[in-house]
């Protein structure tokens, strides 16, 4: 008997009482083993017969084939090369692995490629549809609660974590207006809400009671009044000669034409957002990275701020 | 040719290399190109803007703050858009960082403004509590450094070509123009005209007399600079 083809048998038998050990160790061959074990261990047998045969093949062609056919015309100091036919399924797979570059080179990698911003567009769009799903109809209480803690990252750097504008560096939006505010924007106008006329600075002013430009004294009283919630009678007529005219007689604003003085309401607070501001205390920048939604609910959280 | 390369060891390793680096040179080289081109809207810095991006450096600000937006939500949600790499097209060097003790300051100028620099600058803890960020006072007293930020804007000029005195399309159609001064002189007067902008939205009386006698403080540049950052 051929070396090969002994060997081949030692190596096929030596396997299969590996796996029988192995298997039965694991409880596969006896009575409790179920078909699956066994189909595996059939599996297994299988694989290393068909194994042992081919490679047996290979190894007994190398031994016995013998090069032949027509040599090519190139020598290399002595070296040849046989003109032989390509083998079927090597040339097969060859032109399968040409049509495959082909569309991987045109439609594979550019269509089905991995990017790093395609995965982060999904997220966005994921969540933000998760988020519109979620808090279609918000509440009162969610929009405050959701307006609150939108409060603490975008806003409370500036405007405390109070909102009292930490000792002046910013707006206090406990209080709709403090006096040095109402008279610096009727000093100096106001024109950043994006109403479509901006109102004037005092030069602009008239007071329909004295049929004149207001005056300082006239300044002083309208900004305690105004800043003082609008109550008492000292600046009431300087209101009602001046400011009602836009802002209304009861300071509460007109669309289109005057914010709300008398206290904030959420279209203020949307227009402040969306423009920015510029006054008294110091400039505040647009901030038009938020979110429909999250302005509604800021503006609900600001305008219960001062309730 | 083949024949004749196989006969020549060199010129065939030569060969092999050119050939496998072929696949990297048309991948890489036109994409990296591309991204290093500035993206629209990105702009020179100012002679003003870079003595404050030298200001940035001398006191490693870099050390806590980051210039980087990654893509996720969650970053893009806080800081504004992620970065392109075309952002940083004028950064030499970039101010990438590595670690964030603070935040992000890639678009700080989107968010914060001159005054809040100014208080957040002099007490940090004041406007933000609990900030470990120490205060930095002295740079409401140290000047600024012109001339220095004048040699780098000469020197990015002549080596790089950044486009000073040139009209840059902006995002919104219009084109900008960022000055170059002929002599440090004028860019020192320049300067000033950008510091006295921001003064006026400063409260600390002596970093308003300063630049009202012709003086600018290293926090009127760096307040330049931060506001840039967009």
């Amino acid at each position: 008997m051929n070396k090969t083809v002994l060997a081949a048998i030692i190596v096929v038998i030596a396997m299969l009482g590996f796996t029988y050990v192995a298997v039965g160790m694991a409880g596969g061959m006896g009575g409790e083993g179920d078909w699956v074990n066994k189909l595996a261990v059939l599996g297994a047998v299988v694989l290393v017969i068909v194994t042992s045969f081919v490679v047996t093949k290979y190894v007994r062609q190398m031994q016995n084939d013998r090069a032949g056919g027509k040599l090519a015309d190139e020598n290399w100091d002595g070296i040849g090369e046989y003109k032989n036919e390509l083998p079927f399924g090597w040339a097969v797979i060859f032109l399968g692995l040409v049509i495959w570059a082909v569309w991987y080179f045109l439609a594979g990698y550019p269509v089905n490629a991995y990017s790093q911003i395609g995965e982060y567009n999904e997220e966005v769009a994921a969540h933000d549809a998760k988020f519109e799903a979620e808090h279609a109809n918000m509440d009162d209480e969610t929009l405050k609660e959701m307006g609150g803690s939108i409060f603490i990252v975008q806003c409370a750097p500036c405007h405390g974590l109070q909102a009292d504008g930490i000792d002046g560096k910013a707006a206090n939006l406990n209080v709709r207006l403090e006096e040095k505010t109402v008279k610096h924007v009727i000093n100096n106008g106001q024109g950043m809400l994006g109403f479509p006329a901006p109102m004037p600075d005092r030069n602009g002013l008239m007071n329909v009671n004295t049929n004149a430009l207001i005056t300082d004294a006239e300044i002083d009283a309208v900004a305690k009044y105004v800043a003082g919630g609008m109550k008492g009678t000292e600046g009431a007529d300087v209101f009602a000669g001046t400011c009602a005219a836009c802002h209304g007689a009861d300071g509460k604003g007109m669309e289109m034409v005057a914010p709300s003085i008398a206290e904030f309401n959420p279209t203020l607070v949307a227009d402040v957002l969306k423009h920015g501001k510029k006054g008294a205390i110091g400039a505040m920048p647009a901030f038009n990275n938020l979110t429909e939604a999250q302005v509604k609910a800021l503006g609900a959280y600001v305008t219960d701020l001062s309730k | 040719m083949f024949h004749w390369l196989e006969k020549h060891p060199f010129f065939f390793a030569v060969a092999i290399f050119v050939t496998i680096a072929f696949a990297g040179l048309i991948e890489i080289l036109p994409n990296f190109a591309q991204a290093s081109q500035p993206v629209v809207g990105t702009k020179p810095y100012t002679t003003l803007e870079l003595a404050g991006r030298h200001v940035y450096i001398k006191n490693n600000c870099m050390g806590c703050h980051s210039q980087l937006i990654r893509p996720f939500k969650s970053e893009t949600d806080r800081y504004g858009h992620y970065s392109l790499s075309g952002e940083y097209a004028y950064d030499r060097p970039f101010l990438w960082g590595s670690k964030r003790t603070g935040p992000d300051l890639m678009r700080v100028g989107n968010y914060r403004t001159t005054d809040w620099h100014e208080n957040h600058m002099k007490d940090p803890a004041a406007v933000v509590p609990g900030s470990i960020m120490p205060a930095y006072r002295w740079m409401f007293k140290n000047a600024a450094d012109i001339d220095t930020a004048y040699a780098e804007q000469i020197t990015v000029n002549k080596v790089f070509k950044t486009p000073y005195n040139t009209e840059i399309p902006m995002a919104d159609g219009t084109k900008a123009t960022v000055p170059l001064a002929a002599t440090v002189d004028e860019a020192k007067a320049a300067a000033l005209v950008e510091a006295k902008v921001i003064a006026a939205d400063m409260k600390d009386q002596d970093v308003k007399d300063a630049v009202a006698a012709g003086q600018i403080p290293e926090i009127v540049a760096i307040i330049a600079y931060l506001n840039s950052l967009k």
